[in-house]
């Protein structure tokens, strides 16, 4: 069993046209057994930026951890909120600090930039930052998550396609992945708001 | 073999901790109390290797008390399931400590809740929670029979159909359990489940 | 608390604390997880008035292909550029870590950095972690001494050569370069030999895949060429894609309008003292 595969996890992240979303399984489990079907794996950073982190449960609570404090910390020097791409170098950095003893986790990174120009990107864990046009996946259903994406994925889709888009695809990978599913959790956003949704899943 | 279990009621929360020290195929003590009451409104069941249990139990104790008398205000149970997970998380990259923990608690405001943390720091709020090898079947039973509004009388009534079931299932199943409970009047031990009696030992 | 634990931004290298967990963790028969590989075609080759680098844009996670158009060809100074090969990680942060020690002795001295200067700063890198930073690089540009092009393997040892291939397609690249290099090509034979051999890894080895990436180094000045040539286009999508009549069954929403920011007028009215 490798590492990632212990507590089980599904990320996707995709553009739209202006806009872009996220969405997560809700599964914790310790290897074959549920614990909780509630869990969360997308954590805000600010109002148009949001972090999902795949793989072990607990570097995922540690990493967001030290994610949040590191953006205060710039919030208060700069007086501003961060930048999508700084963000995603900031994670990449505390990640490789960590090269010889990682984090066991796999970051998906979501954000509007200047403009609200769309940005996404994903790491493997130790900080190798693969930027993307369209969409990004990680955890134990990332194959079956591939798969659908590329094919159900299309440019400039507006929010309400995006969602439906971003929503299928997650459910029908999780359904192909023993260790992730038990519902979803999405969040799309656009320059003026930010839609979260759950929603309903295979239980088994 | 070890078996801890909670789960949450309408005003209350309850732990369940088998009472077996054993070392090897010994069995040391059949009356050890793996439930602390960390202060007078939370308590702590705790499973894991003995050592790391009682040490690491008592640490988070005394440092909740210190919090405290320094502060005149005692954490809540959101805030001392994730001091105590901050505490696990660090040791982990240390020294780890080999404990999973179910700590169970009742504020004012916002009831009673339950957290689950295990022994690589994944921390969870749940309704109902169980570690060891009793938690294939305290699990199973309570996905069966558990409802948000139990009065205290139907939780135990399902505590002892888990503790039934963990006793003909279960081939090393420990023979004496605790069940202890708190509520708005504080933590206390709520009864014993004893299929056996430590025999006393002569005196000389 | 026991005690105040500030999490200080750290000061830089490596961090250690996280090995003792994880081997624990896999003493207790959890594997480690796998990296980013660029199992690549890298290649370089001096040219009549320059240097040539190209490189494949596959990345590739076990047998999943994870990136199919990231770039290999990574800045080093105005005048050197560096392919790499390897775990991803590895080649972006040791091509930008010595890429601003680069900067920094260029301020400090004030004049153009030399090829050799990051040539040796990269082999002590990777030669003070004995290959752990696996990195397999070719470094190649144009100093006041003329064209250089060297390779870097991960334990730190390195070649001059007059044109050299690395990575997992290194040797369909190679053959292609031993059948028709010749000293003096012009720019368009250089390039043009550098595509095929970028090809012959893309066709010829399943570690390489997708575009062609290509740079020009020559005196005074440098022409990145992204994606110069796309000979895998996708041709399976429909031009219509998918649309999902049934929609997806939701058990919450939330909705949370944003705040819009306001406009700050530049030259106001001053604040009073």
């Amino acid at each position: 069993m490798s590492i990632f595969e212990y507590n089980g996890s599904a990320l996707v992240a995709m553009v739209g046209k202006n806009c872009f979303a996220i969405a997560s399984d809700r599964r914790l489990g310790v290897q074959l057994q549920t614990v909780a079907t509630d869990f969360q794996r997308i954590f805000k950073i600010h109002d148009k930026l949001f972090v999902g982190l795949s793989g072990l449960a607990t570097d995922a609570q540690t990493l967001y951890q030290r994610l949040v404090f590191r953006h205060k910390l710039y919030q208060l020097r700069e007086e501003r909120d961060m930048k999508p791409e700084t963000f995603a170098s900031l994670v990449s950095a505390i990640l490789y600090e960590k090269r010889f003893g990682p984090y066991f986790c796999q970051p998906v990174i979501a954000g509007l930039g200047d403009e609200d120009k769309p940005f996404i990107c994903t790491m493997d864990s130790i900080g190798a930052k693969e930027l993307a046009k369209d969409f990004v996946v990680a955890g134990t259903a990332s194959e079956s998550l591939y798969g659908a994406c590329e094919s159900m994925f299309k440019p400039d889709m507006e929010p309400e396609e995006l969602f439906e888009t971003i929503s299928q695809a997650l459910l029908s990978s999780v359904d192909r992945d023993c260790l992730s599913g038990w519902g979803g959790h999405v969040y799309v956003v656009t320059p003026t708001e930010v839609t979260e949704r759950i929603l309903k899943g295979r239980m088994d | 073999m070890e078996s801890v279990f909670g789960l949450v009621g309408a005003d209350f929360a309850l732990v369940v901790a088998d009472s077996s020290a054993v070392h090897s195929i010994l069995v040391h003590k059949s009356n050890e109390d793996k439930i602390m009451v960390l202060d007078s409104h939370k308590l702590l069941g705790a499973s894991g290797e003995s050592g790391d249990r009682a040490q690491f139990t008592e640490y988070i104790q005394k440092n909740v008390a210190l919090y405290q008398f320094r502060n005149g205000i005692p954490l809540t149970t959101a805030a001392a399931a994730n001091f105590t997970r901050g505490e696990l998380a660090t040791a982990l990259r240390k020294n780890p400590y080999s404990v999973n923990i179910l700590m169970a608690g009742y504020d004012k405001g916002t009831g009673p809740s339950l957290y689950y943390i295990d022994y690589i720091a994944s921390l969870h709020k749940v309704e109902k929670g169980a570690f060891g090898y009793g938690s294939y079947f305290s699990l199973a039973m309570m996905d069966r029979h558990y409802r948000k509004d139990m009065t205290v009388e139907e939780a135990v009534e399902l505590v002892d159909k888990c503790i039934i079931e963990i006793r003909s299932r279960l081939v090393v199943a420990p023979p004496n359990f605790v069940i202890k409970i708190v509520d708005k009047d504080g933590a206390r031990e709520y009864a014993w489940r004893e299929s056996i009696k430590d025999t006393s030992v002569p005196t000389a | 608390m026991a005690k105040v634990e500030v999490d200080a931004p750290p000061k830089g290298g490596f961090s250690f604390d996280l090995c003792r967990r994880n081997d624990m963790l896999s003493k207790k028969g959890v594997k480690p997880p796998s990296y980013l590989k660029t199992g690549t075609t890298i290649v370089g080759l001096i040219f009549q008035d320059g240097v040539i680098l190209g490189a494949d844009t596959r990345a590739t996670e076990g047998p999943i292909v994870a990136d199919k158009n990231c770039e290999k060809i990574h800045y080093m100074a105005p005048n050197i550029y560096c392919c790499g090969a390897g775990t991803a990680a590895d080649t972006e942060a040791v091509t930008d870590t010595i890429s601003s020690q680069l900067k920094l002795h260029r301020y400090h001295t004030g004049r153009e950095s030399r090829v050799v200067t990051a040539l040796t700063l990269l082999k002590s890198h990777l030669f003070r972690y004995q290959g752990h930073v696996s990195a397999a690089l070719v470094l190649g540009g144009v100093d006041v001494t003329g064209p250089h092009l060297h390779t870097i393997y991960p334990h730190g040892s390195t070649d001059t050569l007059p044109f050299a291939t690395m990575g997992s397609g290194s040797l369909a690249a190679m053959a292609v370069f031993e059948s028709k290099y010749h000293e003096g090509l012009s720019k368009d034979e250089g390039v043009k030999l550098v595509c095929e051999a970028i090809c012959s890894g893309i066709f010829n080895d399943l570690g390489s895949g997708s575009n062609v990436d290509i740079c020009v180094i020559t005196k005074g000045q440098k022409e990145y060429l992204r994606n110069h040539l796309s000979p895998n286009p996708r041709t399976y999508v429909s031009s219509k894609g998918y649309t999902f009549t049934k929609k997806t069954e939701v058990l919450l929403t939330k909705i949370t309008p944003l705040k819009k920011l306001v406009d700050v007028i530049e030259g106001g009215d001053a604040m009073e003292e």
